[in-house]
């Protein structure tokens, strides 16, 4: 067999499942979201920016992408302050940093599914917390997911503590990698403790910050199972995200070239915040080629 | 004391991973009253039978079937598809390939939520809607990058020599791949089966579109479907034997693999 009958080969049955299935939906999405249509196959009718227009003036699609963006900077930044901070005290080691280290995955390895029934229970009227609270003595503790003040910063948290681990793991890897010497160096010149983190550590850990927060933008613009679980995006919209406004417009409206709009402004919001974050950590700060 | 001060710290943030799935197993073992009424109780008298109505009245049998034929098919599909095409990026680039290697990593790029609505209806015209096959095959097709990319790293670290050494004895192209270069990324091949069979395990949003029906259902949809219809039976006891059920195997793979899944995930992560 010639080396380009193998090449071929070997790239076939990748190469056609990808086309068929990925390659040809992407085309259509974009496609799709010029199209007023209810998936019925004759009345498909081309109305070229309508659904874009829609969009532009549909208050609820913004309310959605503020909540977003919302989980993004507010969840995010507790995220990234508490993963450092966890991360910096695990670096001595120890038996505890050890224990930790062998569970702080588990929330991000099992079913999200599973996560947003959990949570639901302990947020529940009636659940683990606010059963706790009235023993503290609290006699009307909210309802948490069913009150529009508590939702979506419910929902956030239990985000954050679904994807603590990662953020957690990279940050302690990223401890790791910083040189012993830099450390010592820093002791000699008398710099310790919390001053020795910002003036050595934090700045050190820039390609890993760069990761963490491209991550961060995927997993909040991608969020929609814990969300769709665990309040439906309500009550009356106070959670709602932008993937559950077009699963919604989608599945229970039957909006299909609607949903696809959402879908490309998703993809557009996730594309604008990575070209910010390359431009913004475009050059390391310590100078150092990577 | 100061290291007294991280310990009491860091024992905080164990107790917040580890304490909720504490409440979820001996939570599954309490009488659907109990779940709620007294949830920090611990069960005085186990509630076994709680798993058997999960298993069978809840159908969770039946998902957790579901899901381990079509968590299994897809792993046996992706795997050996996505070696061969990594093999070829890694060790025979031709004019073009790394354009094609790109197209290739732009999904993952691309959120699913994205293309959904266009999917939905590709399956449907294909008649794969509602069929485990069906999911199967989006589940590879949608694996394929990430597939690619870390089996890519674990064949460009592999030595060319032995490939050369294994075409002059005589190898064709395939076999030297088969016989030589694949049995040397074993281990590679084994640390992304399993973590993309925890991920294809966990998986909602395309199965909840792809496959409607109740008896198609996979571990996930069930465990979701199960919080609505037993809300009018108030049988928590059997929900939370389902949520044992579907996370137990992850946790247990997990348990057994955690050195190697960190290792891949920080490589995915950091290169990427």
């Amino acid at each position: 067999m010639g080396r380009r009958l193998f090449v071929t080969l070997f790239l076939l049955p990748a190469s056609l499942l990808y086309s068929v299935f990925v390659i040809v939906p992407f085309v259509q999405a974009v496609q799709f979201s010029g199209y007023r249509w209810r998936g019925l196959s004759m009345k498909k009718k081309f109305v070229g920016f309508e659904n874009y227009d829609k969009l532009l003036h549909d208050s609820v699609f913004w309310q959605s992408l503020c909540h977003n963006l919302l989980i993004l900077t507010v969840c995010g930044a507790l995220i990234v302050f508490s993963s450092v901070a966890v991360a910096h005290a695990m670096r001595p080691g120890g038996t505890v940093a050890k224990v930790l280290k062998s569970v702080y995955l588990f929330p991000q390895v099992v079913s999200l599914v599973a996560v947003a029934v959990l949570w639901q229970f302990v947020l529940n009227p009636q659940g683990l917390l606010n059963s706790l609270l009235k023993g503290a003595g609290i006699a009307n503790p909210p309802s948490w997911l069913g009150d529009s003040r508590f939702a979506l910063a419910a929902v956030a948290l239990v985000f954050a503590w679904y994807v603590m681990g990662f953020y957690t793991m990279l940050f302690a890897a990223g401890i790791q990698s910083v040189p012993a010497e830099t450390f010592e160096a820093a002791e000699l010149d008398g710099s310790a403790g919390l001053n020795r983190f910002w003036r050595v550590t934090w700045p050190l850990l820039w390609p890993i910050k760069r990761v963490a927060v491209v991550y961060l933008v995927v997993n909040v613009t991608n969020i929609f199972a814990l969300v769709a679980l665990m309040t439906r995006g309500g009550p009356d919209r106070a959670s709602e995200v932008m993937l559950t406004y077009l699963y919604e417009q989608a599945f229970t409206n039957s909006q299909f070239g609607y949903a696809t709009a959402i879908g490309m402004a998703n993809l557009v919001v996730i594309m604008l915040m990575a070209l910010g974050i390359m431009m913004y950590f475009r050059k390391d700060p310590t100078g150092a080629a990577r | 004391m100061k290291k007294l001060g991280i310990g009491v710290f860091l024992s905080v943030f164990i107790g917040v991973v580890v304490l909720p799935f504490g409440w979820v197993l001996w939570s599954s073992l309490k009488t659907g009253e109990k779940i709620l009424g007294a949830p920090w109780e611990l069960p005085s008298d186990p509630q076994w039978q709680n798993f058997a109505n999960a298993w069978q009245k809840a159908g969770i049998g039946t998902s957790f079937i579901n899901s381990l034929l079509v968590t299994l098919a897809s792993l046996i599909i992706l795997v050996p598809i996505s070696a061969m095409a990594a093999y070829v990026f890694a060790k025979y680039p031709f004019k073009g390939s790394k354009l094609i290697q790109s197209v290739f990593m732009g999904q993952m790029m691309v959120p699913h939520f994205l293309v959904i609505v266009p999917l939905f209806f590709l399956l449907r015209d294909f008649h794969m809607l509602d069929s485990l096959w069906g999911l199967t095959v989006v589940y590879v097709a949608y694996s394929l990058s990430f597939t690619i990319f870390v089996l890519g790293g674990f064949f460009h670290a592999l030595p060319n020599e032995l490939m050369e050494a294994a075409l002059l004895d005589g190898c064709t192209h395939s076999s030297t791949f088969w016989k030589v270069m694949l049995p040397l990324a074993k281990p590679g091949l084994l640390v992304v089966a399993i973590f993309v069979g925890i991920g294809l395990w966990n998986e909602y949003s395309l199965a909840l579109v792809i496959v409607p029906s109740p008896e198609k259902k996979t571990l996930p949809l069930g465990i979701a479907n199960l919080t609505m219809t037993q809300q009018y039976q108030s049988d928590w006891g059997a929900l939370f034997a389902g949520l044992v059920i579907v996370m137990a195997p992850v946790l247990i793979v997990y348990w057994l693999f955690r050195d190697k899944i960190h290792e891949a995930m920080l490589a995915g992560a950091v290169k990427g």
